[in-house]
């Protein structure tokens, strides 16, 4: 598909190329799909500037270097996962390499019946017609068009399927591992994630990068709540950085489900997270928060949607950063209240701390409300650390390094402390202590 | 020698000059009284004592135990053994007490070569200090300062002092926003404190608090000069007279 001047948009040729081999081609609902997906990313291309969501996040290095699409998992074994206490975590483990299921590397013995995990690829030949009713429901391939780029590509990726009522023993723990080769490798991962009515799960989330060059990871995340289903969401974003990490997530909110949603991210050139829930059923709970941390020339982007379509809802956004060296951060926050929406609760912060002269926020909280009973406030904050209490600290003999550390620990802790999976919230704290150790060290004088 | 020498000190904030010439001198085992009308820079004298940054030193030397004490970054001073009881007590959300409290006395300890403490040691010594002045083990669970009371602010400087165990201990208007009863437990935290080799700078707008820390000598502070220095019974007539002499005298 040209684009205006008769150019192909980037990668679109390789998600046209191999189309017709692709599993469950053929069948018509995931041809569909996939040709909605590539339509709409060849109308539209990469984002740009004028995106309403990409205006502070730049994706040339997309355009300017071309990634190969991964073609299978590279035979490497599971590597030593930075989180201690998650990694001992007894759980349900699933390993997906450059996108694809790793079965020789997953645990899942045990699994409850009616609980299904299983790669997305081997669904899409066995059982497609168990996708149909969830697959591409919940994406608006035309406000998201990474996501449609990822919809063209539509095979790599995890599905996870929970009965009705099932509440499930452990946490699954989906590791991402991104595998580049020589060459700069592009991974289109999708996640099917579908809770049935009362169904309960927490689902943590880790993305590394193995050794190797440059890569582009385009995951895109469904998560379909059916009434009263309950899901914890941790997510550890801490690519290398030499890798762009692009995250969409849609989640789609039943009555009275609650929607928990936490994410780290501290890797990645680009690192970005962009969750969209759609809160549609009365008495619907929302949270989303998230702590980021960047220094060099990182760019970290947290854009958050969240439509509050049905009355009664809450939703809570609270997202901490601190941005070191030349680094960037994106809080780009939009609550939407229809109509019909009344006694909608609707809160969103966004807090930025700022470590060097030369880092640098863009926050854009916003409230859209079309409903006249609501509850809905938005703030934004950055600044440096506060010079008071700097002092104070240090006025007791604590070394400028220490003070300074503990206090952006103690801007972020607050946040940390919300998470209600205890290990998740000491790994989280135990990496960002890290983070402060290798980047908040020699920095006296600096401020 | 003196344990604390400040010679013609000249300080400005902001480019606005704010000690014009400051001298004093305090002794190990010397309690100083500073007073002065509201402005006359006692908070800029112990900002500057302490190593504040903004607190632009423009003239004069200070000497702490001889050594040069404003080449000193401000935490290299604390652990040398300068300490100050803040008028206004920062919160600091986040840190819990008890962590601050042991992170500050392992830095000294480690300082003047000891050992730090762990974090069950740490707990006993600390305790300990705690039980005279009414901080409870709740108080050290909580984050510093944070939604204290004026009282438990205050005393919980003087915990910091006690734990810090300092040579020279400068308390800026420790009696502010205090009752009778709240400023009894902080005076006789001090007063445990006083020893031979300690000094005390006690800066303080009314005399009140110096029926309680009872001074060697007092100072008047004013328009960042000592104009007027003498034995306790100069609290007292200060309390009589107010600061209006002063003030025309040093205009
Ligand atoms: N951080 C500051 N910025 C600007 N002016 C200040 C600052 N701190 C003190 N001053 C000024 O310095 C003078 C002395 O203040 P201060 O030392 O607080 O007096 P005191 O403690 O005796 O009341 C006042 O005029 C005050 O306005
Ligand atoms: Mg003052």
């Amino acid at each position: 598909m040209p684009d205006g001047s008769g150019h192909m948009q980037p990668y679109l040729d390789q998600a046209l190329e191999g189309a017709s081999n692709l599993v469950g081609s053929g069948v018509d609902w995931i041809d569909a799909l996939r040709r909605a997906g590539a339509d709409a990313y060849g109308t539209h291309g990469l984002p740009k500037r004028r995106d309403e969501y990409w205006r502070y996040t730049n994706l040339n290095a997309l355009a300017d270097e071309e990634f190969r699409l991964a073609n299978g998992a590279p035979a490497i074994g599971l590597p030593s996962l930075p989180h201690k206490l998650v990694a001992e975590l007894a759980t349900y483990r699933v390993v997906v390499v450059n996108g694809r299921l790793r079965p020789d590397l997953c645990a899942l013995d045990g699994l409850p019946d009616d609980v299904l995990v299983s790669g997305l690829e081997d669904l899409m030949a066995a059982a497609p017609a168990r996708l149909e009713p969830y697959l591409g429901k919940i994406i608006r391939l035309d406000e998201m068009p990474m996501a449609a780029l990822n919809t063209a590509f539509l095979r790599d990726g995890m599905a996870m399927f929970v009965g009705d009522r099932v509440v499930l023993d452990k946490p699954v723990h989906l590791i991402s591992i991104t595998a580049p080769g020589d060459r700069p490798l592009m991974v289109q991962p999708r996640h099917l994630v579908v809770l049935g009515k009362n169904a309960s799960a927490t689902l943590i989330e880790t993305h590394i990068t193995a050794e190797g060059g440059s890569s582009f990871n385009n995951i895109v995340a469904e998560l379909h709540m059916d009434d009263g289903a309950k899901l914890n969401h941790f997510v550890f974003q801490e690519e290398a950085e030499t890798s762009v990490h692009l995250s969409g997530t849609a989640v789609a909110m039943g009555a009275d489900t609650t929607y928990d949603s936490f994410v780290l991210q501290s890797g990645g050139a680009i690192g970005r997270s962009e969750i969209h829930a759609y809160l549609n059923g009365t008495g619907g709970d929302c949270r989303l928060d998230g702590v980021y941390l960047a220094s060099d020339k990182q760019v970290v982007d947290n854009t958050t949607f969240v439509e509050h379509a049905a009355p009664g809802c809450r939703s809570r956004q609270v997202y901490k950063g601190v941005l070191d060296g030349q680094s960037r951060g994106v809080f780009q926050g939009k609550v939407h209240v229809l109509r019909d929406a009344q006694q909608t609760d609707g809160h969103q912060l966004s807090r930025a701390l700022l470590l060097s002269p030369r880092a640098e926020i863009d926050a854009r909280p916003e409230l859209e409300i079309y409903a006249d009973d609501v509850k809905c406030s938005h703030g934004a904050t950055a600044g440096e650390l506060d010079d008071d209490s700097l002092f104070y600290l240090l006025s007791r003999g604590i070394p400028r390094e220490d003070a300074r550390r503990m206090l952006i620990e103690a801007f972020l802790s607050e946040a940390i402390a919300e998470i209600p999976l205890e290990q998740v919230a000491e790994d989280f704290t135990t990496h960002v202590r890290q983070w402060l150790a290798n980047n908040v060290g020699s920095a006296r004088g600096q401020d | 020698m003196a344990l604390l020498e400040i010679k013609n000190l000249h300080a400005t904030v902001d480019d606005k000059p704010i000690l014009n010439g400051l001298d004093l001198t305090i002794g190990g085992g010397e309690v100083h009284a500073i007073m002065g009308p509201n402005g006359s820079g006692k908070s800029t004298l112990s900002y500057v004592l302490s190593g504040r940054d903004g607190y632009e030193v423009t003239g004069g030397e200070v000497l702490f135990d001889g050594k040069n004490l404003l080449e000193m970054e401000a935490d290299e001073r604390a652990r040398e053994g300068v300490f100050l009881a803040f008028q206004y007590p920062v919160e600091i959300p986040g840190v819990t007490s008890i962590t601050f409290l042991r992170t500050a006395v392992n830095a000294v300890r480690q300082h003047h070569g000891e050992s730090p403490f762990d974090a069950m040691d740490f707990v006993k010594y600390i305790r300990e200090k705690a039980a005279g002045l009414n901080v409870s083990d709740d108080m050290l669970k909580r984050a510093v300062n944070t939604g204290f009371s004026g009282g438990e602010k205050k005393r919980m400087e003087i915990l910091q002092m006690a734990a810090l165990d300092p040579k020279l201990a400068i308390l800026d208007e420790t009696d502010s926003g205090l009752d009778i009863d709240a400023l009894k437990v902080v005076a006789e935290g001090v007063n445990a404190m006083r020893s031979d080799e300690r000094g005390l700078l006690v800066i303080t707008h009314y005399q009140r608090l110096l029926d309680y820390i009872v001074p060697d000598h007092v100072h008047v502070l004013a328009k960042g000069r000592i104009v007027k220095s003498g034995g306790k019974e100069l609290a007292h007539e200060l309390e009589e007279s107010g600061y209006a002499e002063f003030l025309e005298d040093a205009a």
